[in-house]
């Protein structure tokens, strides 16, 4: 068996830029989590709205659904529906789902399986590990939650009156807003994952207590969440009637949108920073 | 000059590696220097600056202490690493590797920390211990995206792999995924991602582990080769033979302390006063026991679920009469050889006594 020889061309001898690093991890990376069991158990997740379209499109055409109004219209009205469908199941649920199962699992897997280690003896630092499974990860839950939002689209808005021309550049806002919410969720929920010891645990509490709970309470608070800035990006309007509509009448005091994209490129970038320098300095010790 | 001596004369090699081992803890391994019937040798001789030297190395996990007060200096060349499961081998290799931070102490390779220096990759490659891949990946595929991080372009790294590959003997299963590679397949996959991008220190952790002879008797002439390019080794096992096989320089570890360093031929004498078990893994077992029986260095033998467990009081000869019968097949495949701990923890029993 002849040993390694050194090949005749130059050889890179100084380590790539962060980016540079960061999109070779991406590629190492994105098969890994696109085919990983958490990604089967979330695409049943983002299957579920789809079913719901399709039992709401059969009742629809059968002549259900009249009393119900969504912004002031009737629930006819697929455009308001799907709006409703955005805010409700994937904005305040679905995004922050899977912000949790894929961002805190973003190195925790890696260390699980105890792969980790070929990652970190390469000559890239930590951070770029962390920011390429973090572009893996967006990658791999718009993948996912793509497919679901456009088949959402095509059974709901033609429901009643609704047309597809005259919702489409509200679908684009709210696919713009799936991925900022991905984003922002993704970067915070890396840096749990990076920093606690029950990073599964702390962020289904963020992001079904804290959050949930702390957007009904008046005052300041709110502003220490993320969905409180994503609703304020909201292009629907939201449900007028029922206790749906005393329930989020309440959400909608939102600070403008300028305010609303600063705060999140904050959430976005700092805790992306964060969870890379935390992941730099910390010790993984592998089971044997 | 024998295949071994051979081995540890590469260029730059510290020309106390054939000198005896030298015992290392004050108290404890007293014994062990009258064991060996030598005498403390006081401090490190002068030489080639060490790729790997450590000074007051400790590491602890909470209360458990995994290395302790480790001061050493790695010679290039080969360097075998003995010492019997939780000796502290795995935890100083991850020191030496940039995984772990040291609770006390420093460590530095080619003259540099190690930790958070990822520079230092470029001339390190480490085979790990686990046996942990990306499993829908193939070999050809994982390696070529690992050296792909060392800032090989897609050809480059393309070729690089393939290099790799062939000098592990892998290239006929390089584009089959890896979750169906046999154990000593994955193995050399493991030491190929470690030498892809030609490093000037490898490191080992239990590279032999699960490997069939024949793959054993490679793996060992490529080390052996690696180190007849200028290279550097450090290679753990806690099989004597296998170590004794590619060096004669060890490092002796045991409870995370150096217990000596030197020549292992001393203590391969003290080794082989004491049984040897080896299980061996095989389509015919009661074949295979046929054959060994006829040997009078065969001192009992026992079956369990598709392996014959022998004791040997030559484990030389039949490592050799071994490989051979797995050479010629004549008693079936052998698919894997393995040798518990136990026979190298008696032996330090025997040290610290």
């Amino acid at each position: 068996m002849p040993a390694q020889t050194a090949p005749a061309t130059a050889l890179p001898n100084r380590p790539p830029s962060l980016l540079s690093a960061a999109m070779r991890v991406f590629d190492l990376s994105i098969g890994q989590m696109l085919w990983s069991r958490r990604t089967i158990f979330l695409a049943l997740v983002v299957a579920a709205p789809i079913l719901l379209s399709i039992v709401l499109r059969i009742l629809s055409s059968a002549g259900f659904g009249g009393g119900m109004r969504v912004g002031g219209a009737p629930v006819a009205a697929g455009g308001s529906i799907f709006g409703v469908f955005i805010w409700l199941l994937y904005l305040r649920f679905i995004v922050p789902v899977l912000g949790v199962f894929y961002g805190t699992s973003l190195v925790a897997d890696e260390v699980e399986d105890r792969t980790i280690t070929y990652l970190f003896t390469r000559p890239i630092t930590r951070g770029a590990v962390v920011l390429g499974k973090y572009m893996a990860y967006l990658a791999a839950t718009v993948l996912v939650v793509l497919p679901s939002v456009m088949a959402v689209y095509f059974l709901v808005v033609p429901i009643g009156a609704g047309t597809l021309a005259a919702s489409f550049p509200a679908l684009l806002m709210d696919l713009a807003l799936i991925g900022i919410g991905l984003a922002a969720y993704g970067a915070l929920f890396a840096w749990v994952g990076a920093q606690f010891k029950h990073p599964l645990v702390t962020g289904l509490v963020f992001a079904f207590g804290w959050e949930q709970g702390i957007l009904l309470v008046p005052g300041y608070l709110k502003r220490l969440t993320i969905a409180y800035y994503i609703q304020g990006l909201a292009p629907h309007a939201l449900p007028q009637d029922n206790a749906l509509n005393i329930l989020l009448s309440v959400l909608k005091d939102s600070p403008s949108a300028l305010t609303c994209l600063f705060w999140l490129a904050v959430i976005w970038v700092g805790f992306l920073f964060l969870a890379a320098r935390t992941v730099e300095r910390r010790e993984y010790v592998l089971e044997q | 000059m024998s295949h071994l001596d051979a081995a540890n004369a590469s260029p730059g090699r510290n020309e106390e590696s054939n000198n005896p081992p030298r015992p290392r803890d004050e108290n404890a391994i007293a014994s062990a220097n009258q064991a060996l019937g030598e005498s403390p040798v006081e401090g490190q001789a002068p030489g080639p600056m060490p790729v790997v030297e450590s000074a007051t190395l400790s590491k602890w996990y909470g209360q458990v202490i995994g290395l302790n007060d480790v001061s050493v200096k790695v010679p290039a060349g080969i360097t075998g690493l003995l010492g019997p499961n939780g000796a502290g081998k795995s935890t100083f290799m991850k020191l030496m590797t940039g995984q772990l931070k040291p609770s006390k102490g420093t460590i530095r390779v080619f003259g540099q920390p190690i930790w958070n220096n990822p520079a230092i990759y470029f001339r390190v490659g480490f085979c790990p211990e686990q046996d942990a891949f990306y499993d829908r990946m193939t070999g050809l595929e994982w390696v070529t995206a690992l050296v792909r991080l060392n800032g090989y372009d897609e050809a480059q790294a393309g070729a690089a792999a393939r290099r790799a590959l062939a000098a592990v003997d892998l290239m006929d299963a390089a584009n089959r995924k890896i979750g169906s590679y046999s154990k000593g397949m994955r193995q050399r996959v493991k030491l190929a991602q470690s030498i892809v991008h030609d490093p000037d220190l490898l490191i080992l952790d239990e590279p032999l582990s699960g490997m069939d002879p024949i793959g054993r008797r490679r793996t060992i002439r490529m080390i052996k080769d690696w180190a007849r390019a200028g290279k550097s080794i450090v290679v753990s096992s806690h099989i004597l033979h296998e170590i004794e096989a590619m060096t004669s320089n060890i490092l002796l570890i045991n409870n995370g302390r150096i217990l000596a360093e030197g020549n292992v031929h001393q203590i391969r004498d003290l080794i082989d006063t004491h049984p040897h078990t080896v299980h061996v893994r095989a389509a015919y077992p009661r074949e295979l026991a046929r054959r060994f029986l006829a040997h009078d260095d065969v001192i009992s033998m026992r079956f369990e679920e598709g392996a014959v467990v022998v004791q040997t009081a030559a484990p030389d000869g039949f490592y050799a009469r071994l490989t051979e019968l797995a050479a010629t097949g004549e008693a079936g495949e052998i698919a894997e050889v393995t040798s518990p701990d136990d026979n190298l923890q008696a032996v330090f029993q025997y040290l610290v006594k």
